[in-house]
């Protein structure tokens, strides 16, 4: 890490506080890592808050930087400013949860893997690890290796996970999952009613808790591509890159620019294709199968592109520490852009149906609405949080690749309803198709990837999958992943879900779920 | 009334698939065949994610898709375990998710097979020993076919039910 160049909007938020800048650092991504200790952490978080910076991250890491027992380190970010405090080995720090609403799943994620203390939290309950594992199991630890732990093979009704309790005349509880009546990934719901209006939703999640952190300690970069992937399926290709974009600026990777295209060229078609996902999800939901045909019937026929380019449907196994696996045929990028063209003008038809149908307007308008005041305290990002007004696009405020020299359009609404949502996907889809245009028009040629060892160190990364912001802050020692630390846009977003269906008739959960399209793989981990 | 007369002699809006694949019609015929000799008529699916990364379920989703359309081979996706003949897990079975995995298949009613989907639910994948899995479907219950892949394919599965069908029939 060098030493600080503290940018002057940073310096100007903080300046309240009694800090010194000479403790600070940059790292690799320009984020700023600043030590603090856990007295001044109060003073400090405070100010950020007051300057509206969001907690995108909360995590902890053994021996950091020399610094026995374990560090916390919280990310906070504001536009383009990001700035990370440690606090170095605390027996126990005050709960940020209060003050950030986003730290209260991360602080309970901290304790569950490492069995941090946060004193004054109002939520301890665990977090990924369920009833079945014994206490004081903390498998982030370093001194616990990762095999088998003895489990009980079902949960005694008194230690059953405690819900919020909702009380009152006429409210009944309607518990869903984790087994759904659709094709769709485990979780729980739930619901307060009354009648047929939510009054209370309660999630719970990470059934899938696969371990996918610790999986990835002790792995070379390389050998955790794999793991990256298995995120989340649908975003194979945003956190495998996520992944390689912090080795490489770690190690000072320089990735060629036709690399960089043909990554941009998969992870825009990604994008499309999960928004098209999303976007026939939520018709099927308003009952409009006519509608929802018509993107499952484009969503397929890319997804063949995919294998066309690529040889794996969901683009997996294509990129690499320093570039991409295999070089795409030239006929192949013709071929789609041909398509592509086509493809536009079918997807217009299609969202034209879509939008000139008042069954499918009245379901979707005023329908799960997401308040603009939620973006910044629980750190919400992509589609839902630029439907409900922000501003943020990473491609934009955190430029990777060729993002800076393809600038894509940032487009915000207003009303944080179901219909924002899918407007804004269904713009997003139109911007990306003409990005991959650009692209292929102007596809460089050259080698497709850099061969250059990998150094140690660490950075946060952040990159722009479907559903928003993923960060994946990397730390390598002696060229093995010491802490692989992924969070997707899920993870912050799914709390969202909660305030939407507020009010909300319960038929009008499932279009509601749909239209913030959440990962519960990427999730769980 | 003007609006349902129009309706009725405007132009279709309803198109041809453009791609129609020989393998997927030929599997399907073979299936619908066994499916009719083995459960007549129809053949009703439950899909379990026991800790998939959702690509072996979005493959699964794909086969209602109106490429596949698998509905009329006679594979209905049903919504309780309580409906089903057939169990499509996917993913390595999380530790979190093993209660309710076996809750599940002690729901569906027997005669009932498991198929599991993907190389996480055959063999734990790259899960396989770590503390947060309990490995493949088989490690906590019976699974009579496995259909490996990261995802297989709609076509694999579907070739994979077929394969089942083959097998149930043989056993009849």
């Amino acid at each position: 890490m060098s030493p600080v160049s503290v940018p002057e909007l940073l310096a100007r938020d903080l300046a309240g506080t009694v800090i010194s800048w000479n403790r600070a650092r940059t790292g690799p991504s320009n984020e700023v890592y600043l030590p603090v200790s856990p007295d001044e952490l109060a003073g400090v978080t405070g100010q950020l808050a007051i300057h509206q910076y969001a907690l995108i991250a909360l995590f902890a890491a053994e021996n950091f930087e020399g610094q026995p027992g374990t560090s916390l380190l919280y990310a906070f970010q504001k536009r383009e400013q990001l700035i990370i405090l440690i606090c170095a080995s605390p027996e126990a720090v005050p709960s940020l949860a209060r003050t950030f609403p986003s730290a209260s799943w991360f602080e309970r994620e901290c304790r569950d893997g490492f069995g941090t203390t946060f004193t004054g939290a109002f939520d301890t309950r665990r977090l990924f690890l369920h009833e079945t594992y014994p206490e004081g199991f903390h498998p982030l630890k370093k001194s616990f290796d990762n095999a088998a732990v003895a489990t009980g093979a079902s949960v005694p009704k008194e230690e059953e996970y405690p819900f919020r309790c909702v009380e009152g005349e006429g409210i009944y509880q309607v518990p869903v999952g984790p087994v759904h009546a659709g094709i769709i990934e485990p979780g729980h719901f739930r619901f307060s009613v009354i009648g047929e209006t939510i009054f209370n939703l309660e999630i719970r999640m990470f059934y899938k808790h696969r371990g996918i952190e610790k999986l990835a300690e002790g792995r070379t970069p390389t050998a955790c591509l794999p793991v990256a992937e298995a995120v989340s399926g649908d975003e194979s290709v945003a956190n495998a890159v996520l992944l390689c974009m912090a080795t490489e600026r770690i190690s000072g990777i320089s990735v060629p620019d036709r690399a960089w295209c043909i990554r941009t060229l998969f992870l825009e078609l990604e994008r499309i294709v999960s928004h098209l996902n999303d976007q026939a999800g939520m018709l099927v939901d308003v009952a409009f199968p006519l509608g929802a045909s018509q993107f499952a019937v484009l969503r397929e026929e890319l997804v063949r592109w995919n294998e066309t380019l690529s040889g794996s449907r969901f683009l997996r196994g294509t990129i690499c520490i320093g570039g991409i696996v295999r070089d795409v045929q030239n006929d192949d990028l013709t071929g789609l852009a041909g398509f592509l063209e086509v493809f536009r003008k079918r997807y217009q038809i299609g969202l034209r149906i879509v939008l000139s149908t008042s069954s499918v307007i009245e379901r979707f308008a005023t329908t799960g609405c997401i308040d603009r005041s939620l973006v910044v305290p629980l750190a919400l990002s992509g589609p839902v949080a630029r439907a409900s007004g922000s501003p943020e696009d990473a491609r934009v405020q955190h430029p990777y690749g060729i993002y800076d020299r393809y600038p894509v359009p940032v487009k915000s609404l207003f009303d944080g309803d179901v219909l924002s949502r899918f407007t804004i996907k269904s713009a997003e889809i139109l911007a990306s198709l003409d990005l991959i245009g650009r692209i292929l028009k102007e596809m460089p040629t050259g080698p497709v990837a850099a061969v250059k060892p990998v150094k140690d160190g660490c950075t946060l990364a952040l990159i722009e999958s479907a559903r928003g912001q993923n960060l994946c802050w990397l730390w390598i020692r002696n060229g093995k992943i010491e802490r692989y630390k992924m969070r997707t846009a899920s993870f912050c977003n799914w709390q969202a879900l909660e305030h939407a269906v507020q009010g909300n008739i319960l038929p009008d959960f499932p279009v509601i779920n749909k239209s913030l399209n959440l990962s519960y793989a990427g999730t769980d981990l | 009334m003007v609006n349902a007369l129009t309706c009725l002699f405007k132009k279709n809006v309803t198109e041809d698939i453009p791609v129609r694949n020989e393998e997927t019609e030929r599997i399907g015929r073979d299936l619908k065949a066994e499916i009719d000799s083995v459960f007549g008529r129809s053949l009703a699916v439950r899909e379990l994610d026991t800790g998939s990364d959702n690509a072996a379920e979005i493959e699964i989703n794909n086969l209602c898709n109106p490429f596949y359309d698998a509905e009329r081979f006679g594979i209905t996706f049903v919504a309780s375990p309580r409906h089903a003949d057939v169990l499509l897990v996917t993913g390595a079975v999380t530790r979190n998710m093993a209660p309710a995995v076996r809750k599940t298949y002690d729901a569906v009613p027997a005669p009932k097979y498991v198929i599991a989907v993907g190389d996480d639910a055959c063999t734990g994948g790259i899960y396989a020993g770590t503390y947060a899995v309990l490995g493949g479907a088989d490690k906590i219950i019976p699974v009579d076919l496995k259909i490996p892949g990261n995802p297989p394919s709609p076509v694999e599965i579907l070739a994979g039910i077929l394969a089942l069908m083959r097998k149930a029939r043989s056993c009849q």
